[in-house]
């Protein structure tokens, strides 16, 4: 395969701002912001009480410091924890009410919010900074009885389901990060499917960073009640910038008996110039509970962009014979720094899961693969199956392992294994052979070496992943 | 008292042999120690083996204060012809080299202002630079390779009871030098007790160690051995560790891999029995390319025991052409024993073929099915399988008649089951 798309020295090309006046909470983490986002959001009294409880919590939290990536110290009383577009103020009801230049930036990026996004089967929940702008396709999904809004609005209409499950996977006394999300998080998307529905189509949300200094505080929730079925698609492209940015999401996910969540990201936000000045700190837990029997939560992701990535989406298995699993690309070149795993607790009997981790490191990058693999005592008859694999590129790069295994019954499997090696010299010289150039065959190897991932992800991001893959590894050999 | 466990100055003074250089260095560890008291798992280090809380169930007292009685009816092993260095209680008693060239070998008491002064931040490191008084130098001449194999009686005293034992040993082998060891832990003490030791280890050029660590028996003592290993080119390192039995044991070892071509081994064959706790650590440096390392280390688990393997290889980025393999293996044969590991890969090089494997499980029942179709009880076909699993290891041993030695005792821990 040949793949036509990759132009040698292309740049970032989502590099772009709009220029939109913002409404801006007061600078600085303190109750009275906490207050003002409550109030901005109209929410309920118990919102409030939870945001502020969070914020209790996180005075006697300190920072965690033990990844690899370091970073240097962020000031959190200089951010702005609040900001949205004006017009959102008073929310439009269709799309020709949208600011026209909201419109211009979404093409610009490719999100078909407009007719086209029929053909495509994409309902799309954008979110613009902070407000989700415009929800498609609710009408479909309201016919089976499927709520796909944004959080905000979710605490209004549906304050019984959202108060039954937020914080039940990531609780407010976890670490740092997720509480200080939860005591700031300003949108995101709730999901709700009901008993035995199978969601028709992909969901969607394209997050944009776009207001310099705002760090952004995403709050998702999927719910899937018995025997339904989501797939649920994440994307991410973000402007250039010079400062750094901290983006903080929280992703918290439910399966309940017989439901399955496919939940798949395709990351690629500003990673900072060639220098490693700039670019996005993306510090992200994501956490999803098999809490019914019989249940799967899947997490896929292609991570190629930010200057630092630092997540571990995981699955906490309760249901018997509930399945996890965890597909991941991680690419970095230049001085990007990647430290990111999943964890797999598993608690009920005949509980499975498996991960596949595929590390790339090419330029001055960090790569580490930090996961965990927990059979509890009563997990009986549980299965684990570990593939880690790193490609290096350069002797400037880094490519980390460190999985932690503990089995604690002996009906239990674990199998783990890892490698870490280079490009094949061969390869590379056989497709030259063959007329494609360094950087093509790079491509064509490196995509082979991630096939079993790329595979996962759904048709919408399967051909982007693919170009990204291409792209995000430019100049790192020869 | 374990959690605010502390030792006075004025038990460095009682160390005879010191300098003032020594003594800053003793007093200066001994403060670390006394800040951070015995590890617990807050230490990434010790994240599976909570030390801190291990000694606080079992200790109420711990004494520094050790006799060191001779044993006068000592009995060697008289299944093979050996050399042999006598220590008890870590002190060095007496050495017999009666079929070597004499002159070709050196071995004294340790002195203090031999050993290497790396800074620590491992408390059990830095309690032993404060405090050990006891242990051997040993080395060997330039071209010379043993005729015998040298066993190393590791005896304790019965006397021992709540003591915490400091000692230090320090191997060095000249160019193109060899020798092999057999560190044999005797344990007559009845009661609890601690041995932190420490062992520093230099390989020169081309020279070649091969150590089995192994005891007659079971025992109720504590055992934390540090050990540091320096490979020159050419060199090779092997250890077999083969120490079932113990209560609680951590052998915690650190290879760097200084010349090119240098290769290090370390092999595990391990049966956990009831209430047994044993960890291997090992960190593999590879700082030069060219050089190989491999670790393999196998575990049955019985009930209540709890077996743990925590490996790193850290390859440098001038370190091409690196060769690392590290396996762990564990069989888990009772529904209370608990498999724990964590197989770490740093690697800053990109021509290197690095990899590691882990598997923890139960015994394959169709193994055991086909066995008893072949006429043997459920418990022969477990005690056949579980004997061949280790074996695997042991069969790696060069010597038969150490290799025999070697299995016997090593059925001698399984049978128990």
């Amino acid at each position: 395969m040949k793949n036509q798309n990759i132009n040698t020295n292309q740049e970032y090309k989502y590099g772009f701002t709009t220029d939109i006046e913002n409404i801006r909470a007061p600078k600085g983490l303190n109750e009275n912001s906490i207050k003002f986002i409550s109030k901005m959001k109209k929410e309920p009294k118990w919102m409030l009480e939870w945001r502020l409880k969070a914020f209790n919590r996180l005075k006697n939290l300190k920072e965690p410091n033990w990844q690899k990536p370091k970073y240097p110290k962020i000031n959190y009383q200089e951010l702005y924890y609040y900001s949205a577009p004006k017009s959102a103020s008073d929310k439009p009801k269709s799309l020709d009410e949208v600011d026209p230049k909201l419109l211009e930036t979404y093409k610009k990026l490719g999100i078909p919010l407009n007719e086209q996004k029929k053909l495509s089967g994409v309902a799309v929940d954008a979110v613009f900074d902070s407000v989700s702008v415009a929800t498609t396709y609710k009408e479909e999904l309201t016919k089976k009885g499927i709520i796909f809004c944004s959080i905000s609005e979710a605490i209004q209409k549906h304050p019984d389901l959202v108060k039954k499950y937020i914080g039940s996977v990531i609780p407010l006394t976890d670490h740092y990060f997720a509480t200080l999300n939860s005591a700031v998080f300003t949108d995101g998307s709730f999901v709700y499917i009901p008993p035995n529905v199978r969601c028709p189509m992909e969901l969607s949300t394209y997050f944009r960073i776009n207001a310099a200094e705002t760090g952004q505080f995403e709050r998702t929730l999927i719910i899937a009640d018995k025997g339904s079925y989501v797939s649920y698609l994440e994307g991410c492209t973000a402007p250039m910038r010079d400062e750094n940015q901290l983006h903080a999401a929280n992703v918290e996910l439910i399966a309940l008996d017989d439901a399955e969540i496919k939940y798949s990201t395709v990351q690629n936000w500003y990673p900072g110039d060639k220098d490693g000045v700039g670019g996005i700190y993306n510090f992200v837990t994501k956490r999803g509970a098999c809490r019914g029997k019989n249940s799967k939560i899947s997490w896929t992701q292609v991570e190629t962009g930010s200057a630092i990535t630092w997540k571990y989406p995981s699955c906490i298995l309760q249901g018997d014979n509930s399945v996890g699993e965890f597909y991941s690309i991680a690419i970095t070149n230049n001085y990007q720094k990647a430290d990111t795993g999943t964890k797999m607790i598993h608690l009920g009997k005949n509980t499975k899961s498996k991960i596949i981790s595929k590390g790339i490191s090419a330029g001055n990058a960090d790569n580490t693969y930090r996961g965990l693999v927990d059979i509890g005592k009563k997990a009986l008859n549980s299965r684990n199956y570990t593939q880690c694999d790193s490609l290096l590129m350069g002797n400037k790069c880094g490519a980390h392992t460190v999985p932690y295994i503990k089995n604690k019954n002996s009906s239990s499997v674990i199998e783990h294994e890892a490698t870490t090696s280079k490009i094949n010299e061969e390869q590379l010289y056989y497709c030259n052979q063959r007329g494609l150039n360094q950087e093509e065959a790079v491509s064509l190897i490196v995509n082979g070496f991630c096939k079993e991932v790329l595979q996962q992800l759904p048709m919408e991001f399967a051909v982007e992943a693919q170009k990204l893959v291409g792209i995000s590894l430019e100049g790192s050999v020869g | 008292m374990i959690d605010n466990f502390t030792i006075s100055n004025k038990e460095i003074e009682k160390i005879n042999f010191i300098n003032q250089d020594d003594k800053e260095f003793r007093i200066k560890n001994l403060e670390f120690f006394n800040q951070n008291g015995f590890p617990s798992k807050r230490d990434e280090d010790w994240k599976f083996s909570d030390f801190r809380e291990i000694l606080s169930k079992n200790f109420k007292n711990i004494s520094i204060n050790n006799t060191y009685p001779d044993e006068k009816n000592f009995r060697l092993i008289n299944d093979f012809d050996h050399n042999f260095i006598l220590l008890i209680n870590g002190r060095f008693i007496r050495s017999d080299f009666k079929f070597e060239e004499k002159k070709k070998i050196k071995i004294k008491e340790i002195e203090s202002d031999k050993i290497s002064r790396d800074k620590s931040e491992n408390p059990l490191v830095c309690l032993n630079n404060a405090l050990f008084n006891n242990g051997f130098i040993l080395e060997i001449e330039k071209n010379y390779k043993l005729e015998k194999v040298l066993i190393i009686y590791n005896l304790f005293s019965d006397d021992l009871s709540d003591h915490i034992l400091n000692n230090r040993n320090r191997v060095i082998l000249n160019e193109n030098s060899q020798l092999h060891t057999i560190e044999y832990t005797i344990n007559k003490s009845k009661n609890k007790f601690i041995n932190n030791s420490y062992e520093n280890v230099l390989l020169k050029e081309n020279s070649i160690l091969k150590n089995i660590s192994i005891q007659a028996s079971k025992s109720d003592g504590y055992f934390y051995k540090f050990s540091n290993n320096k490979l020159k080119s050419d060199s090779q390192y092997v250890n077999f560790i083969l120490s079932s039995g113990l209560k609680f044991n951590k052998q915690d070892i650190k290879v760097d891999l200084e010349g090119k071509n240098s290769e290090c081994n370390i092999k595990s064959a391990l049966f956990l029995d009831n209430g047994d706790h044993q960890e291997i650590k090992t960190r593999v440096n590879h700082l030069v390319p060219d050089c190989k390392s491999f670790q393999k280390i196998k575990s049955v688990l019985e009930s209540n025991s709890k077996g743990i393997y925590q490996g790193k290889i850290y390859v440098k980025d001038i370190a091409q052409k690196t060769n690392a393999y590290q396996l762990s293996k564990a069989l888990l044969i009772n529904d209370n024993a608990e498999f724990n590991s964590k197989p770490e890969l740093e690697i800053y090089a990109d021509d290197v073929k690095c990899s590691h494997g882990s598997t923890s499980g139960n015994v394959d029942e169709n193994s055991v099915h086909y066995l008893m179709t072949r006429g043997l009880t459920k418990q022969e076909a477990l005690l056949l399988l579980i004997n061949g699993f280790l074996n695997e290891i042991t069969s790696e041993i060069k010597s038969d008649t150490i290799k025999k030695f070697v299995e016997k005792k090593l059925e001698f821990q399984i049978n128990g089951y």
